[in-house]
């Protein structure tokens, strides 16, 4: 099976202490690691202002991680978890690995594209068409 | 009675008419302003010769974390500019579109104005 990546944002009341913040990111790593999955990042934001208000508060407690995983039901089960907690109040995960692929693909087209073909110089776009128009 | 000829023979729409095609819309106009008259809001007017700055830059992911930069592509009050105002190109602007919606979710930026 392929490997999936996906990002795993979370955030979290403003007033929660610190240690119950390192409990629920251990919680998730548990659960990606009962999967054999891979944690690939973690990393706290801290407070951040919200641009609107989540359950009455104006700002929260941002946790972004990445997660490796061969399983699509890992997903479920982390936000699973974090729903059920307390402290988490919004949470988003999104699948990249097609879109990293996609990346790679265009980059690779991009490159050989390039060194096919003699570049023309890089000319200001645009340049002498906008003198024409107006 | 004899006004009702001259009137019919004035019937033949002038040029200005309802009847002949008007330039502009969608096209290449390079005109500022639609016309219900300026928008507030608006940082840049419409400029013929805007380059994407995707493009540009050559980027090939645009990222939903960066508010910093997607916030540039929407109006304070949270609606995304349309193409024509910030000079995407058609493909970039999709993906853009799609990290605006995603960052919208997770908070860092507005859906609205806040009131």
């Amino acid at each position: 099976m392929e490997e999936r990546i996906y990002d795993l944002i979370f955030i979290c009341r403003p007033d929660t202490p610190e240690a119950d913040i390192d409990k629920i990111v251990a919680a998730l790593e548990h659960a990606v690691a009962d999967k054999q999955a891979k944690i690939e990042k973690t990393e706290k934001w801290g407070r951040k202002r919200m641009a609107y208000r989540v359950h009455k508060l104006r700002e929260g407690y941002y946790v972004y991680m990445t997660i490796r995983t061969n399983h699509g039901e890992l997903v479920k089960e982390l936000e699973r978890r974090l729903k059920v907690s307390d402290p988490v109040i919004k949470y988003l995960t999104v699948r990249l690995d097609e879109e990293l692929k996609r990346q790679a693909k265009l980059k690779q087209h991009r490159e050989r594209r390039a060194a096919r073909r003699p570049r023309k110089a890089p000319a200001t776009t645009g340049g002498e068409q906008a003198v024409a128009q107006s | 009675m004899a006004e009702e000829n001259s009137n019919q023979q004035q019937a033949p729409a002038p040029a200005a008419g309802p009847g002949t095609p008007r330039p502009g819309g969608g096209g290449p106009g390079g005109r500022p302003g639609g016309p219900g008259g300026p928008k507030r809001g608006r940082r840049n007017y419409v400029r013929r010769k805007k380059v994407c700055r995707f493009c540009v830059d050559k980027v090939d992911f645009i990222d939903y974390k960066k508010a910093d930069v997607l916030g540039q592509f929407i109006q304070e009050r949270g609606k995304i500019l349309p193409r024509r105002m910030t000079g995407t190109c058609a493909r970039h602007q999709r993906w853009l579109t799609v990290a605006i919606k995603r960052a919208q979710n997770i908070a860092l930026l507005p859906f609205g104005a806040e009131i």
